[in-house]
């Protein structure tokens, strides 16, 4: 591999100078003339049949164009997963906050007004509020096609699972809980949508998956794909929550009705009562181990809650059972769970996607494995990893791992070994007063991932370079903040010859750029930052032809003359811009009907070490250190990787300590960030340590591969294990808030606190 | 509303809005000023910060009869001035912003931090403190402690 000029450089974000100056325009800030404002009238109750929707008065307010209900729209149920979506509720509602009516108004003031004027006939019925009561025969029915409330179930085993854990030496067996998470990004949910007079829409959503989401939405709207063109502005965060959502459908059917543009923007309590929070999770975890500290065996039974439709948590769910098998070598195992619907507000995916809720709890079995054993939980780990070249027991194909450097360097960087069950901080365990522990947990994630989309896994990038000097980039994969934009960037630079500042990556727009499986399961960057490195590479070897047949000698006059280059070529093809197209066909498998295969590229991996100072007075956790030590391979922009981390762990801490979606009689109680709390400035700890051990991973670009999501798994264990670490207790429930962890310090003062089961 | 808002430096006359209508709205509506981004409305999240008279404020929270006959600065004027250029040319290096939506608050916010930091510049702790009236969900804010340190260090 020659020296690389850009990859590999901290170079600025190219979008950066507009957002420092407030000049990038997300959709509040989209105006179209005649656009009208669209509110939405939701369900006040958590389940109840429809008995009528009277708009008559909302249509009479001054500046009304449109008020829907179910009965103006044709009966039609899809959605991603099941069929339980539906623009606006028929029939029944489902949950408090069920779309049930629109408007679309000159104003929002109007619009609002109109809205409070549309009444509901509702017949209450009987509500499911908790997942494990959902599936008792007394439960209420939720969905008449889904009996017994079952949204969706996941299955799987592998190995002689009997065998393994008949050579068992210690068997650990527990339950955890993970939480409901809202993503809490600052830009609230807002879409828009224009109607054509030719039947077809244009619908501005910052979605991650517009391929995808406009089949979706081409079924609900009863038109063909080709009729809706997706445009996707820039992202104000997501994290997963705006992946394909129901939004722009309400948006649509009201400009259709209207004949006007319609912009629905929620306001920060709207957003945060649907939430569509991380699903929450109940995980029963059993491992096996030899005494010598090898895993023999290890079963899990997972039951998630969906809430009133299904958004992605299935994926979640099959993630939640099965993707630790990569980490580790059980050799044997079983895994079973499912989604209830619930009366709730759906749950969908969020970074980390179930694979970060499963590490809370197996982590933590590791390291109580690692205290009965008497091992480090540095050498345990290292016991049980995979590694580099082997595939595992559901056949995943590890092509590049430095997760033993890892552990070694943030063991290093941390002194965990050394300082773990040191007992620092003033006084004895079970009595009050600060207590300081470390805590260290390790975690993979995937690089895209095969089941996605049925018809593809790759994806496509074309360059458009004009005769002015502009290096233009198209891919699918939207830019969610995330620094996309500027990895895909530095590709091109390193491939074509300009500078990273030279390249701007188009929004995606389905008129414009490629189809593509869009950006989630962390495969932007090496799927299509593949197909990137492919259409640089082409436009350049298209120049090069050009410019030696042009001067009788192959030229590559550098960054300086690239735009002369471009001109020059321009002009030799009567205005033609240089054209690069690029196509990547990664070497996944779709996993077979034993769910066999290997589905991603490339798997990342990270170690991270938690120091913790906690007040045993009041169970408040201070992180006061943290180290975080990551593989994914080449490090394309040091700079913008950091930020990842930074920011993951930075969500991660708020999810072991502070965030929860508190939910009374199926109402979220906490819709806003007074109540609803995210780390501010001063919840974080100062001089974070994020270091990269750099390999080269053969199948992404450059070498590099995913690093966002795997940077938030391992967050809630490291710092579960420190608090276990300074204080003897073990929190299996999230949040780790003070209230829990000054009831756990009340009654459980001795370290060990559970049943130990030897066979 | 009498007396016309001072923003970025330019009265604007806008007498037919009614006096309780917040800031922000104003800013963006009005002057079309998006830079000035809402993210909650309620003074939690500090995305639409602006200077009035000097001091940052969430101008959500700020009606805008109140702000009649005062000095008002956007990120769309901050951004011109030069005392800033320091402060934005190291949150770039720093690459101190993802998405992006938090960052013009937190720009403005960290102005006045400058301004009023005395000659020996803010601490780590104190810039800590100083952006905790806005949240960001992206960074871990470490990057733009960091940037800041930096930018002062050059003021110095």
């Amino acid at each position: 591999m020659s020296a690389r000029r850009w990859v590999g450089q901290p170079v600025p974000q190219t979008d950066i100078d507009a957002k420092l100056a407030g000049a990038t325009r997300y959709i509040a800030d989209l105006t179209v003339p005649r656009m009208l404002h669209a509110v939405i009238v939701r369900s006040p109750i958590s389940h109840g049949v429809i008995r009528h929707v009277d708009t008559s008065r909302a249509r009479q307010v001054p500046g009304v164009h449109a008020v829907l209900s179910a009965a103006d729209l044709p009966d039609r149920r899809f959605g991603p997963y099941g069929e339980d979506w539906e623009v606006l509720a028929s029939g029944k509602v489902r949950y408090r906050g069920d779309e049930v009516a629109a408007v679309a108004a000159e104003s929002v003031a109007a619009a609002r007004e109109a809205a409070a004027l549309v009444t509901l006939d509702l017949d209450e019925l009987p509500a499911v509020l908790d997942a494990h009561h959902a599936t008792e025969p007394d439960a209420a029915q939720i969905w008449e096609h889904r009996p017994g409330n079952v949204a969706n179930a996941f299955e799987i085993a592998r190995g002689d699972l009997d065998a393994g854990w008949a050579q068992a030496d210690l068997v650990l067996e527990d339950t955890f809980t993970t939480n409901r998470i809202y993503h809490a990004y600052l830009e609230p949910v807002g879409v828009m949508a224009e109607h054509h007079d030719n039947g077809s829409f244009t619908l501005t959503v910052p979605t991650h998956i517009p391929y995808k989401a406009r089949l979706t939405y081409a079924r609900a709207l009863g038109v063909r794909p080709q009729q809706i063109r997706i445009v996707v502005p820039p992202v104000g965060g997501s994290f997963g929550a705006k992946y394909e959502m129901l939004e722009p459908l309400v948006a649509a059917v009201l400009a259709r009705a209207s004949r006007r543009p319609v912009r629905l923007v929620y306001d920060r309590e709207e957003d945060a009562s649907i939430a569509r929070p991380r699903p929450p999770f109940w995980f029963r975890h059993r491992i096996g181990l030899r005494d010598d500290g090898r895993f023999v065996a290890r079963e899990t039974r997972v039951i998630g809650t969906a809430g009133a439709r299904l958004f992605w948590s299935p994926s979640v769910l099959a993630t939640a059972i099965h993707r630790v098998d990569s980490l580790y070598h059980f050799h044997a195992m079983a895994g079973s769970g499912h989604l209830a619907y619930t009366n709730e507000p759906p749950t969908t995916a969020m970074r980390g996607f179930g694979n970060a809720e499963s590490l809370f709890g197996v982590e933590q079995l590791i390291d109580e494995a690692a205290e009965r054993l008497d091992l480090d939980p540095v050498e345990i780990r290292r016991r049980n990893i995979v590694r580099e070249g082997e595939t595992t027991l559901h056949g995943w194909h590890i092509s590049s791992s430095q997760l033993p450097a890892c552990l070694d360097r943030v063991a290093e960087l941390s002194g965990v070994r050394e300082r773990r069950g040191a007992g620092e901080g003033a006084g004895e365990r079970g009595t009050t007063g600060l207590r300081r522990g470390v805590g260290l947990a390790v975690a993979h994630h995937v690089s895209g991932y095969r089941p996605i989309l049925a018809d593809y896994d790759g994806s496509a990038a074309i360059i458009r370079a004009g005769g002015d000097g502009r290096v233009t980039l198209f891919v699918g994969e939207p830019d969610i903040g995330q620094g996309q934009a500027t990895v895909f960037a530095q590709i091109v630079a390193e491939g074509l010859g300009c500078r990273p500042e030279d390249v701007a990556l188009h929004g995606v727009d389905s008129a414009l750029s490629p189809d593509a499986v869009g950006t989630l399961a962390s495969r932007a960057t090496t799927l299509a930052g593949n197909a990137v490195e492919a259409a640089a590479a082409d436009a350049r070897a298209k120049l090069d032809r050009f410019l030696e047949a042009d001067q009788g000698e192959p030229i590559d006059a550098g960054p300086d003359g690239f735009a002369e280059e471009l001109r020059r070529y321009a002009v030799g093809h009567c205005g033609l811009p240089l054209l690069g197209e690029g196509v990547h066909r990664p070497p996944t498998q779709m996993p077979n009907a034993e769910k066999y295969g290997n589905p991603s590229s490339a798997y990342p991996f990270a170690a991270h070490v938690a120091e913790v100072e906690v007040d045993t007075a009041t169970g408040q956790v201070r992180v006061v250190g943290y180290w975080a030590v990551h593989d994914s391979g080449t490090i394309i922009n040091p700079s913008t990787a950091r930020g990842q981390v930074l920011g993951a762990i930075a969500q991660g801490l708020g999810w072991a300590l502070m965030e929860d979606v508190t939910l009374d009689a199926g109402a979220v109680t906490n819709p806003n960030f007074l109540d609803y709390r995210i780390p501010g400035a001063g919840d974080l700890p100062d001089g974070v340590v994020v270091e990269f051990v750099e390999g080269e991973e053969p199948n992404g670009p450059h070498g590099a591969k995913s690093l966002a999501e795997a940077a938030i798994n391992p967050v809630t264990a490291a710092i579960a294990n420190a608090i276990h670490d300074a204080t003897g207790v073990r929190c299996r429930d999230l949040p780790m808030a003070p209230e829990r962890l000054w009831g756990l310090l009340q009654q459980a003062p001795a370290p060990r606190d559970r049943e130990e089961v030897t066979v | 509303m009498t007396a016309p808002i001072r923003v970025n430096g330019r009265p604007e006359h806008v007498d037919d809005v009614a006096p309780l209508t917040p800031l922000a709205d104003v800013l963006r509506d009005r002057l079309g000023l998006t830079g000035t981004k809402l993210g909650c409305r309620a003074g939690d999240c500090g995305s639409c910060t602006v200077l009035v008279d000097d001091v940052p404020k969430t101008s959500c929270l700020v009606p805008a009869g109140q702000a009649a006959g005062h000095d008002v600065t956007t990120i769309e004027g901050l951004v011109g001035q030069p005392e800033h250029a320091a402060l934005l040319a190291a949150l770039r290096r720093h690459n101190a912003s993802q998405c992006g939506f938090c960052t013009p608050g937190i720009v403005v916010a960290l102005a006045a931090l400058l301004r009023d930091a005395g000659p020996d510049g803010p601490t780590r702790d104190d810039v800590r403190a100083g952006l905790a009236g806005n949240l960001c969900r992206c960074t871990g804010y470490e990057s733009i402690v960091d940037a800041v340190l930096e930018a002062a260090g050059e003021a110095a």
